[in-house]
């Protein structure tokens, strides 16, 4: 090995320009970034490790002796008109609504960059084509077709109810992104790449991709804050899960019972509060991410 | 027989309106260029911005579709080979203009330059790296290059990443579009200099696109000058910088700067000349798009767009 001595430059692999030590410092910057971070942090993991100490079948087990309790020792936020402990359900409501709220993230984000990045680097007749696709989807009555669907599905699960918004809500990512691959296939090393015989499904994900990583990371952290909020809204009003599967939608659906409203804050209280800071935390992130990603806007 | 023959080359953009998006006309980008280049040599392609100069460089590579026209490589058409992975496409590598977009800021050098060697080579890792190493050593830069990004290096070692990577598949052809007119003049004459080393070592075959006649003096064996998408005059290097007939090509060849100032005066009397022939004999050497007549022989090198009642 007459190279042996070239080869011992084996410096430790640095990271990139480091985006996410940008994106720590951001969010280290701005206080209520911070707080926000540890809060989704303490809750999520909370939530999911708690759960798995809870037994569902137990918690939503109707109990005619228990029913309306406010809090106290046994129940710690009481119970609702089944007699269900409202604790539990919170804790696993929270579970249900993050994982729903994950999931579609995921989904929609897969699918919508998917899209959008083939849409916009092929561009021409192909992007015409698929753009009018998303059209189409997007002028569906998103809430009437999960009315129906919730009417005839007869066993309704986080797996299914993710998949029927996910139908609805991977337009507006691929949209996005869609636009931006527009711009980047332009740029001399997407160019560069074809020339060096490079296929264009490489280029699309290992070239071009990874220039729009910013900007999925933003876009994914504020879908993700809207899709809580919007299982919750559906449940809300009845479309989302039957009482027997807690989220904290359901748990504020509690609250279209004028009693319940008025009387038994313990029910839909806890639940509207958790609604609104985990909405609130994700989007403070995700507003610091979105400063981290444009150099101008950087505190840090 | 010469490496590389563009004949009657013609790029068209479609210009679309109306309704229905009807094509209602086209831009003619490029419109009938020909020209050869022999083997091992320059050829230069001179003309100022949106004469079709880096369009004719682009569309012989295959990044813009030819409309009509033969591209011959080595003989054979190109034409049909768009942006295909075969190894003529193998031979054919560009350097672009801007050593900032032209690389990805989110790869590391090793996957830059690796890029086309992944593309066209079976290599394993460490065989990659070594070449990888190799290639950057060749252009000048630290082997400890490869680990690092884009952003961190100067605009002249940035465009010496683009040269190596152009030249990992060992090409016979490098299509180098303006491939220094990013840097300042100091980086220049190196990557020029560096330019002409590695044509001797690699027996490369430059197509040299330009709009700075000092830099085309200096590279190119023949010249091309190129205006609204056509030839006005082509010949050698001589042909061009000591009889140039087209007014147009009397013009650019009268602005370039001179750095001795003892013939300044000399200079400005001489280009207000010229500027007052162009104006004067504009319509004769232009029909009335304003664009160049067919060219005409007047020497067995030389070629001139010169008027029909000449």
């Amino acid at each position: 090995m007459e190279y042996s001595n070239v080869e011992v430059v084996e410096v430790e692999q640095e990271k990139a320009p480091s985006m996410a030590k940008v994106i720590w410092r951001e969010i280290v910057r701005d206080k209520v970034a911070l707080i926000s971070f540890i809060f989704l942090i303490v809750i999520t993991s909370l939530v999911y490790g708690v759960s798995l100490f809870l037994n569902q079948d137990e918690i939503v087990k109707v109990d005619l002796f228990a029913i309306n309790q406010p809090p106290s020792n046994e129940f710690l936020l009481g119970t609702d008109y089944g007699g269900r402990d409202i604790f539990g359900q919170l804790i696993i409501g929270t579970r249900n609504s993050l994982s729903i709220g994950i999931l579609v993230t995921l989904m929609t984000g897969i699918i919508g960059i998917t899209y959008g990045l083939v849409s916009g680097y092929y561009g021409g007749t192909v992007d015409n084509i698929m753009m009018r696709i998303v059209d189409f989807f997007l002028i569906l009555p998103f809430l009437m077709i999960v009315i129906v669907f919730v009417a005839i599905v007869p066993k309704y699960s986080i797996w299914s109810f993710s998949l029927i918004m996910t139908a609805f809500l991977w337009m507006g990512i691929a949209r996005l992104i869609r636009s931006k691959a527009l711009q980047e296939r332009e740029l001399d090393y997407a160019q560069a790449s074809k020339t060096l015989g490079t296929p264009n499904w490489k280029i699309m994900f290992f070239q071009v991709l990874p220039n729009l990583s910013s900007l999925i990371i933003v876009t994914m952290t504020l879908n993700l804050a809207a899709n809580i909020g919007l299982e919750s809204g559906l449940s809300f009003l009845g479309f989302g899960f039957p009482e027997d599967t807690p989220s904290l939608g359901t748990l504020l659906g509690y609250a279209r019972n004028p009693q319940t409203l008025e009387l038994r804050w313990w029910i839909w209280v806890p639940a509207a509060i958790m609604v609104f800071l985990l909405m609130l935390a994700v989007r403070n992130v995700g507003e610091a991410l979105k400063r981290a990603t444009d150099a101008r806007q950087r505190r840090g | 027989m010469a490496l590389l023959e563009v004949n009657d080359l013609k790029v068209h953009f479609p210009i679309r309106g109306g309704i229905l998006n009807r094509k209602i006309g086209a831009i003619k980008a490029v419109d009938g260029v020909s020209f050869s280049i022999e083997r091992g040599k320059t050829y230069g392609l001179v003309g100022e911005s949106g004469s079709g100069k880096t369009t004719t460089g682009k569309a012989i590579i295959g990044l813009n579709h030819i409309t009509s026209g033969t591209v011959k490589f080595d003989g054979v058409d190109l034409a049909g080979f768009t942006s295909k992975k075969s190894d003529i496409r193998k031979d054919i590598q560009m350097i672009f203009q801007d050593p900032y977009s032209s690389l990805n800021g989110r790869k590391r050098v090793l996957d830059i330059v690796a890029e086309p060697l992944r593309n066209f080579e079976n290599l394993t890792k460490t065989e990659e790296k070594k070449r990888v190493q190799e290639l950057l050593e060749q252009v000048g830069l630290s082997p400890e290059s490869i680990i690092k990004y884009p952003h961190q290096f100067s605009g002249g070692q940035r465009q010496r990443i683009g040269i190596a990577r152009a030249i990992a598949l060992k090409p016979k052809l490098i299509i180098a579009d303006e491939p220094v007119s990013a840097l300042d003049v100091s980086v220049q004459a190196q990557v020029l200099n560096f330019m002409q080393d590695i044509q001797k070592d690699l027996n490369l075959t430059y197509l040299f696109i330009s709009h700075d006649l000092g830099i085309v003096k200096h590279m190119c064996d023949e010249i091309g000058i190129m205006y609204k998408g056509r030839y006005v005059e082509s010949g050698t290097k001589a042909d061009i910088f000591n009889h140039p007939q087209h007014i147009y090509t009397k013009r650019l060849v009268a602005a370039i700067p001179d750095i001795n100032p003892v013939n300044r005066q000399q200079q400005k009397v001489y280009r207000e000349e010229v500027e007052k022939e162009y104006q004067q004999n504009y319509n004769d050497y232009f029909d009335q798009e304003g664009l160049a007549y067919t060219l005409r022989h007047i020497s067995d090198s030389h070629l001139v767009a010169l008027p029909q009642k000449g």
